[in-house]
């Protein structure tokens, strides 16, 4: 039974990322906003190099925060409307896998993307180049367990009105955990610290969100097709 | 037999009636028992050795602080229920207890303003228990904007329930977040909030609040399920009844 | 009673909080009866019960 529901999900996998390289604009577009809201805070806050350092943790985490709140919208909505969701759920395989599957392949076209562009945001806002391998590992595991909170709240939003302005009300209180451990890690990597105590807690987070956000967002997706 | 009353909680009538049959009780216990121990808060209790008078917003800040995540795990449980045996009265008692408790976490968050002010000399720190409570705020929020965002009311108590039980998952997860965020940035207070020991004469009004406050819960929601019943269980033949 | 009411200075913080947090009590006490009667008028009009 297990078998043929990892193939099940890996061939949703592998569908997932033939579709983003036939329609790239939802891998960009969020990229390019989290460039553009990393590049408003020198001009909001300061020119001066040593005062964005301080302030660069907030900004990249917050940026990469909104930046994937607006990635998510898309994470079911395009397979809910021309019924392949729907399809999933018939299919007899464990929606819970193919979700999951779902899930990741979001975070490699999104997440990821985001912590490898994330040094050239970070070096305009002064974090030195030792800290770069830093901030991007912070990112990459925060973000990925963002995909998997807001996975939850992309399923839940699906038969809502208005579903952007609430997945973004019902993701953040849930994220606030990724964010402190995540923005502190990078602080940390910037200031030369010991960041492995936030990596650890953020891994853990990420772990749990593993075991319990696919099986929340089945149960979400299914209320939604009902 | 031993189900029985697990059924009889399942059938709206039956708890429209023992709704209504108990609410006066609930709530006259409850008015009396806040009138005590409001009398023996302001006026019997001593003054603390530390805080003086300021002390005494601990009978008005802890019950319903107490009572905000009292009321979040309240709806969770709930919720619960309905999700895992189709309850349809226990969806309709999760959807009573949201704008309660999002209410109560306003109180909280206000009276301990009121008290941090002459305690930290602001009105806001970055106190985990003030921060965590405000995340706490924003799971309400969250709750309530889910609800009025699906139009199909069974849609809207299947996906609130799973992002209450999401979020009862959360909330110590976000409690230790915040604690652990705060004892980095720990900014020196002026005075310490609590003891340890705490004289009978304070502790017997705080308690009696606690269970003041909890039978005054129960009331609320039991008068907003009421309402909840008659919404939804629109042409049964038993809100006929009841209404004549 | 003035003493009572000067709470040793901090009258102005414990009278605002007592009131605030006991106003919230009264409110959501008041707001549940009004949604009650509200639903139980609809309830009324819809099934064409009289009082």
């Amino acid at each position: 039974m297990k078998a043929t529901s990892l193939v099940a999900a890996g061939l949703v996998a592998v569908r997932d990322l033939r579709l983003a390289f036939r329609k790239p604009s939802q891998v960009i577009q969020p990229l390019m906003f989290f460039m553009i809201v990393a590049t408003l805070f020198p001009l909001t806050l300061t020119p001066e190099m040593s005062r964005l350092r301080d302030a660069a943790p907030g900004v990249l985490w917050i940026g990469a925060l909104l930046s994937s709140l607006l990635a998510l919208e898309f994470l079911f909505r395009d397979d809910a409307v021309d019924g392949t969701l729907e399809q999933f759920a018939l299919s007899g395989q464990s929606l819970t896998w193919m979700l999951f599957a779902k899930t990741c392949t979001h975070w490699l076209l999104t997440g990821l993307p985001l912590a490898l562009s994330a040094p050239i945001a970070a070096a305009a806002l002064g974090v030195p180049m030792e800290a770069m391998v830093g901030v991007v590992a912070s990112l990459m595991l925060g973000s990925f367990a963002m995909s998997l909170v807001g996975a939850i709240g992309a399923g839940l939003t699906l038969g809502a009105r208005r579903g952007g302005v609430l997945l973004s009300l019902l993701t953040l209180p849930l994220a606030v955990p990724i964010l402190i451990f995540g923005a502190r890690a990078t602080q940390l990597a910037i200031s030369g610290g010991d960041m492995a105590p936030p990596m650890y807690l953020l891994g853990a987070i990420a772990v749990l969100g593993v075991t319990l956000a696919p099986l929340a967002a089945a149960a979400a997706v299914r209320i939604g097709l009902e | 037999m031993a189900w029985t009353w697990f059924h009889r909680l399942a059938s709206p009538p039956h708890v429209y009636a023992f709704a209504r049959r108990w609410t006066p009780w609930f709530g006259g216990v409850s008015a009396v028992a806040m009138c005590v121990a409001l009398y023996g808060g302001l006026v019997l209790a001593p003054e603390d050795y530390q805080q003086k008078d300021a002390f005494r917003m601990v009978y008005v800040h802890a019950p319903t602080a107490w009572l905000s995540l009292m009321v979040y795990t309240t709806m969770a449980v709930a919720a619960a229920v309905g999700l895992i045996w189709r309850m349809k009265v226990a969806h309709a008692a999760a959807a009573s207890c949201a704008p309660i408790g999002a209410w109560f976490t306003v109180a909280a968050l206000g009276t301990g303003m009121l008290w941090g002010k002459p305690m930290w000399g602001a009105y806001w720190v970055w106190d985990p228990r003030l921060t965590a409570e405000l995340v706490l705020l924003f799971l309400y929020f969250g709750y309530m904007g889910l609800r009025a965002g699906i139009e199909d009311p069974v849609k809207a108590d299947k996906a609130s329930a799973v992002l209450a039980v999401v979020g009862v998952i959360n909330v110590p997860i976000i409690k230790f977040s915040v604690e652990w965020w705060n004892s980095l940035h720990q900014t020196p207070t002026v005075m310490q909030m609590g003891k340890p020991k705490m004289d009978f004469d304070m502790l017997w009004p705080l308690l009696l609040m606690f269970v003041a406050f909890a039978l005054y819960f129960v009331t609320v929601m039991l008068i907003r399920l009421r309402a909840e019943l008659l919404r939804r269980e629109r042409n049964a033949s038993w809100i006929r009844e009841v209404l004549t | 009673m003035n003493e009572f009411l000067d709470m040793g200075g901090y009258g102005k913080y414990v009278w605002p909080s007592f009131v605030l947090g006991f106003g919230i009590v009264v409110l959501n006490l008041v707001l549940a009866l009004n949604s009650l009667a509200r639903a139980k008028h609809e309830a009324r009009r819809r099934l064409g019960v009289s009082q």
